[in-house]
């Protein structure tokens, strides 16, 4: 058990080299792939800037806070399309028979897909998290903190990427329902949680569970409770439990590329 | 010992059906309407240890399902597959180290690394330990005549050259069957010459078992000694190479080139397949007539040339395709 764990680890860390080694054979546009990204993030600290020269408390965050949010929204969305790209292309592999390839070979398809392809900019993301937290509220605690969470974050919007595009094997042309649901992670990290009241909140925390990505790792590392980073730990495993089972369920009933049913 | 066996295996596809035109499309997203097609039928057959087999059909026939079923990427509906002595839908990592496949169509190397690069990675997969895998990409090499691409990356080997590393790949943890599905397609004459023979070389040296899937009769004729055809998800035939062209070869093809033209299409055992000027194209069937008596039926001075050839497997086969077998061969027996 322990040395297939071991194996499959090897595998997957194989295949992030080999990935980021295919983005890197065009030197030019890795860079720019990565310092735009990083550029594009710094555009909105203008915005919350000017945001902050208004109102000095928005839903009860203040600029920093902010900016330390934008750091973990930026670093978990990075680390997940740095090492698990495919888990947000699941729908395409789907639908067109392209997990062939995964299936017969000895090692567990979902994770051998899911880390198939990486993302450059990503990169830029996660090195734009890391100056956030260093010029906004850089302490050594916050920095093992701040790594956790974003760990734990990229592992949570890769588990649900595979949930919600494993919905293809069920629902045909679903993949734009798993698009919005995947953008609608991303675009509310961006937002205070203070903003958000009742059946939102709520949702933020079930369905669209962004309180778990950011919201809860800001207040832990602005106020540390353990009991409330064990929460964080456990819907972690909780999820990622869940998108196995999804996956595994739903690939009993993959068709493959024969597609007749998109013949339609 | 049998390599495969496949007892009553079937798979059925649901396919959404829509009416032509926007008003359908509407239609189709209220009251969504589905059919069934059964793509493999109650399939049953063995595979011997070392035996090439190869495995063909018209397109849509059910071949890439029985494959995919068999090699554990698809659940079958009914029936059982085992390879090996490995149920696939049960234990399909357990089977993925018995079994190589090459989907032609498909592939599977990392185009920016180089074959041995590659080779390294599946090695990898196959928890090879790095020695084992060196050992096995310089025996590989050997065969395969790899020496002069294997540090060129995937992307700049010509199309004949990355089938190879394909088939290499698939080879690295000594599979005891191996997949092929269009292994030859797109390639040219000599190329896939050269590819056949190193299947064969490979079925020798390390006794793999090898079910084949091409629409390249030459790939089938010079490499397999049986034959499954299936068609509408049926099987229509399961034969001895030898044994298919026994049966069928009874008919004779012969072009003549003649110095007067002659009318021959009213007789027995003689259909008269071209005829152009002084130029005729016979098909002979030697069970109701002897070559010897149909020429006969011309004068020998008025044969200008003339080239007397078995029908090309190819057209058997396709005929297969289109009839039942019984009828086909209730209809060749006739005397």
């Amino acid at each position: 058990m322990l040395t297939e764990v071991k194996n499959q680890l090897h595998v997957i860390l194989l295949s992030v080299k080999y990935n980021i080694m295919r983005e890197m054979t065009n030197r030019v546009t890795f860079l720019m792939n990565v310092s735009f990204m990083m550029l594009n993030n710094a555009a909105f600290i203008i915005q919350w800037m000017l945001l902050f020269r208004l109102k000095s408390d928005i839903g009860g965050y203040g600029l920093n806070d902010v900016m330390v949010l934008w750091g973990l929204s930026a670093g978990t969305f990075g680390l997940a399309h740095v090492f698990f790209h495919r888990a947000f292309s699941l729908p395409d592999l789907i639908i067109h028979g392209k997990l062939d390839s995964f299936l017969v070979q000895p090692k567990s398809v979902l994770l051998s897909v899911i880390t198939s392809a990486t993302s450059s900019s990503a990169i830029g993301d996660i090195i734009y998290g890391y100056m956030i937290l260093t010029i906004f509220n850089f302490s050594f605690s916050n920095l093992l903190l701040f790594t956790l969470f974003i760990i734990l974050g990229a592992l949570i919007l890769t588990a649900y990427a595979v949930i919600v595009g494993s919905l293809s094997f069920w629902i045909l042309r679903s993949e734009m329902l798993s698009e919005n649901l995947n953008n609608i992670m991303v675009n509310f990290q961006t937002y205070p949680d203070g903003i958000f009241k009742n059946v939102i909140r709520f949702l933020l925390y079930t369905l669209v569970p962004v309180g778990f990505v950011v919201y809860q790792p800001l207040k832990i590392i602005l106020h540390f409770n353990l009991m409330a980073c064990l929460g964080v730990l456990a819907f972690t495993i909780g999820i990622c439990l869940l998108a196995f089972f999804v996956f595994y369920r739903g690939l009993r009933r993959y068709t493959s590329s024969s597609l007749m049913s998109a013949r339609i | 010992m049998d390599a495969i066996t496949v007892n009553q295996l079937s798979k059925t596809f649901r396919v959404k059906v829509k009416e032509k035109g926007l008003k359908g499309s509407l239609k189709s997203i209220f009251q969504p309407e589905y059919k069934s097609i059964q793509a493999v039928k109650d399939i049953s057959f063995q595979v011997k240890e070392g035996e090439i087999l190869a495995f063909i059909g018209p397109n849509g026939a059910g071949k890439s399902t029985t494959i995919k079923m068999l090699t554990g990427i698809l659940y079958p509906e009914q029936g059982e597959a085992m390879v090996m002595g490995i149920n696939p839908a049960l234990k399909r990592k357990q089977l993925s180290y018995q079994i190589g496949t090459v989907f032609g169509q498909k592939e599977q190397l990392w185009m920016h690394l180089t074959p041995y690069d590659n080779f390294k990675f599946f090695g990898t997969i196959y928890d090879l330990k790095d020695h084992e895998v060196e050992a096995r990409i310089e025996e590989l090499k050997q065969v395969f005549e790899l020496e002069e691409f294997i540090n060129t990356p995937v992307r700049n080997l010509s199309l004949g050259q990355r089938i190879r590393c394909e088939i290499v790949a698939s080879l690295i943890h000594r599979p005891k069957v191996l997949f092929l599905d269009e292994p030859t397609i797109g390639l040219d004459p000599v190329v896939k010459e050269n590819i056949r023979a190193l299947i064969k070389k490979m079925n020798r040296e390390y006794k793999t078992t090898i079910f084949l899937t091409s629409h390249d009769v030459g790939d089938i004729e010079k490499l397999c000694k049986r034959i499954i055809i299936v068609n509408h998800g049926r099987i229509v035939l399961d034969d001895s190479m030898e044994n298919l062209k026994y049966h069928y070869l009874k008919k004779k093809v012969v072009e003549l080139k003649l110095r007067d033209a002659v009318d021959l299409s009213d007789e027995d055992g003689i259909t008269v397949l071209k005829s152009k000027g002084n130029n005729v194209k016979l098909e002979i069937d030697t069970t109701k007539k002897d070559i010897s008596d149909a020429l006969k039926l011309i004068d020998a001075d008025n044969i200008l040339d003339i080239n007397i050839s078995n029908i090309p497997l190819e057209n058997i086969i396709t005929e297969i395709y289109k009839e039942n077998r019984q009828t086909l061969m209730k209809g060749s027996d006739t005397p």
